[in-house]
């Protein structure tokens, strides 16, 4: 192991691989000279704060290391958009990047940590100040105001020692890191650079957009190790080749939210590993860990790390070396209240009940969230559910529900109705919950609304229920647009408010429903309202049902007089649904 | 339509929107179904919001005797005859 302080001056075989992917392969010869050459180019930023974000994980690490070296704090944004770099770029001295300075950094100097390591002057070995401030992280936070995060050498060290401790062994000494997760958040920059670096387990470099990309990369016998979020496994256990090679697959991290524990099991079949899910956060680093065989098992902290119940919020509190947010309690250790709800406290061990922001009162009733989300989930129609609290009628909190429902219900919904699936998942509900906890609006939707993160924004949902859009239009999948035409890439949602009614049992998209849409088309192309003198040729050729995909085309001739338009099968172009033409008053 | 019926269509509008309840239109309410638990399936959060929306459209005043408002709030039907009744006194006043 080496020590992050003690890189400088370890001394480890310059040939050893230090990281993998589809840029290539780097040892600790090329990671030194790399550090060596940016350091050099960075002098001018000593002590200062760098902007630190790259899509190559070796870039990252080169980047990190050479700021230590100068003494400059990296400031790690949450993500590479124009709005993000340009909030952050008043406060920063510099930037270092791994592609072309983008113009949200205003004027300020950029490098890129792989340019031109031509000669570099020697690295100097001294040993980093343990408590140097080394990086600045931003939490996502629930609220959406992203808060700042200083974590200094210690801070980081400390904890890859503890995670080391806790699965070096397991992992064994030459695994082949496979991480999902950006160095840009606690968890990607221990688990996919630090940790790996301080082993001397070489990492994957590339950025993994699709589990499915992982596969190649996991060398031919090497043994190798996956971190991941619940989410990305979920495809990664359905969908990766990863499977073939489960033999050599010495550990499954997942961090980010909670496991569900059916996933966990499948892991388990699909890798060989039960995974291990790690709890933690920006602030308190890594927390408690846990590994659900029969499912539900309580968290248990990792060594150094001690929990309570904060008497005042009934949420999580932490005293541990790797908080670096709260309050300092002395032996270089703080205490950070955590938004996470405790159940309960047991000999160390404890359970959560889930975001405190999770548990709502309705009519003076508590009520985890994610308790009735569990519940909801063990409905056969229920793929995924997210609920939430909204005020309705006169403002009082109530419980709504976002389902996207399983491929079963797909057709239950086809032929009673959202009405009839809403009564039937209320009923499962009836018998545990009290009945002004039952939810009382539905949302059925395709997928879940999620962020880059995969996690689900309670904005998003709170937006399924703010208009009733999703129930009167088709859902947009894709727009093609031109000066005379417009062409809409349509699903129409199994909740449509226009199959009630229409008919029990085999919903059917009314024909005046279709003209409907067209008409809304004609005028987000027209760009004002259509006044339309008469339709002809209407024609209904086909049924359009819930479920079915649609290219909705409407063009317009050269005077602006008379329209066409057109519904086809996305899957069929020669299939149509409905056709017809018309006048408007008034062309050009 | 009688006045009676006018005041029970009246009243099933209101109960949708007071409550925001979905995928209920007012024709469906059964005049003579029981509002609460069955029927409707109305809860306890319903039964004060709609004692508000009903205090503030009619300016009706509902007493704290919960045998008197179970009666009242048992059925759209019971909930008219008591608005209509608390207009007649107060015309008649």
């Amino acid at each position: 192991m080496i020590p992050l302080s003690h890189w400088f001056d370890a001394r480890a075989p310059a040939d050893a691989p230090v990281a993998f992917g589809r840029e290539g392969e780097r040892s600790h010869g090329d990671l030194r000279a790399n550090v060596a050459a940016l350091a050099a180019r960075l002098a001018p930023a000593k002590g200062g704060d760098l902007l630190l974000h790259c899509e190559d994980a070796y870039a990252f690490a080169v980047g990190l290391l050479a700021a230590a070296r100068v003494g400059a704090r990296a400031v790690l944004p949450p993500a590479r958009q124009p709005g993000t770099l340009r909030s952050l770029v008043g406060e920063i001295d510099g930037v270092l990047l791994d592609g072309d300075p983008p113009e949200a950094i205003g004027g300020k100097p950029c490098w890129h940590p792989l340019e031109a390591p031509e000669s570099p002057p020697p690295l100097d070995p001294s040993p980093l100040d343990r408590d140097a401030p080394l990086a600045v992280l931003f939490t996502s936070g629930t609220t959406g105001a992203a808060r700042r995060v200083e974590k200094s050498v210690r801070h980081l060290e400390d904890e890859v020692a503890v995670l080391e401790r806790c699965f070096g062994a397991q992992l064994g000494p030459d695994a082949r890191v496979l991480a999902t997760v950006a160095p840009h958040h606690l968890y990607g920059l221990l688990f996919r650079v630090l940790w790996p670096l301080a082993a001397g387990r070489p990492f994957l470099r590339s950025p993994v957009l699709h589990p499915e990309e992982l596969a190649p990369h996991s060398g031919d016998e090497a043994p190798f190790a996956v971190a991941t979020t619940p989410v990305t496994l979920r495809h990664l256990v359905l969908r990766s080749d990863l499977a073939r090679r489960r033999g050599s697959c010495r550990a499954v991290f997942s961090s980010g939210g909670p496991l569900a524990a059916e996933l966990a099991r499948r892991t388990a079949e699909v890798l060989g590993c039960v995974p291990v899910e790690v709890y933690g956060s920006t602030e308190t680093g890594g927390v408690a860990t846990r590994q659900q065989q029969a499912g539900d098992e309580p968290w248990r902290p990792m060594p150094g790390v001690e929990v309570a119940v904060d008497a005042a919020s009934g949420c999580l509190a932490v005293v541990s070396p790797f908080v670096s947010a709260g309050e300092p309690v002395g032996g270089g250790r703080s205490r950070f209240v955590t938004g996470d709800a405790v159940a309960s406290v047991e000999q160390g061990a404890f359970r959560l009940l889930g975001r405190a922001d999770r548990v709502v009162k309705v009519g003076e009733r508590r009520l985890a969230l994610p308790d009735m989300e569990e519940h909801l989930r063990r409905h056969p129609t229920v793929a995924e559910v997210a609920l939430l609290a909204l005020g309705m009628g006169a403002g009082e909190a109530r419980v709504a529900a976002v389902v996207v429902p399983s491929a079963e219900a797909w057709d239950a919904l086809a032929a009673g109705g959202r009405r009839a699936l809403a009564k039937s998942l209320t009923e499962h509900l009836a018998p545990d919950f009290a009945r002004v906890l039952l939810p009382r609006a539905w949302r059925f939707v395709a997928a879940l609304p999620r962020d880059a993160q995969g996690k689900v924004p309670s904005d998003a949902l709170r937006a399924l229920f703010e208009s009733d859009a999703p129930l009167l239009a088709p859902e947009r999948l894709a727009v093609r647009r031109g000066e005379r035409h417009l062409d809409l890439h349509l699903r129409i949602p199994w909740d449509l408010v226009f199959f009630d009614g229409h008919f029990p049992g085999s919903p059917v998209v009314p024909g005046v429903v279709q003209v409907h849409f067209a008409l809304l088309a004609l005028e987000e192309l027209l760009g004002r309202a259509a006044r339309v003198r008469a339709l002809e040729a209407l024609k209904f050729h086909d049924l359009l049902g819930p479920g079915a995909e649609t290219w909705l085309r409407v063009r317009v001739d050269e005077d602006g007089a008379r329209f066409r338009f057109s519904l086809e099968d996305a899957g069929r172009p020669e299939r149509l649904f409905a056709s017809g033409r018309g006048r408007l008053e008034g062309g050009r | 339509m009688a006045a009676a019926e006018v005041l029970e269509s009246e009243i099933k509008a209101l109960i949708v929107e007071a409550l925001a309840l979905e995928d209920v239109s007012p024709e469906e309410i059964e005049t003579e179904a029981p509002l609460f638990v069955e029927g409707l399936g109305l809860d306890s959060i319903d039964a004060l919001e709609l004692a508000m929306a009903l205090e503030e459209r009619y300016s009706v005043t509902i007493e704290d005797d919960p045998e008197r408002n179970q009666q009242i709030f048992a059925s759209v039907q019971s909930l008219a005859a008591f608005v209509a009744d608390q207009r007649a006194g107060a015309g008649g006043a």
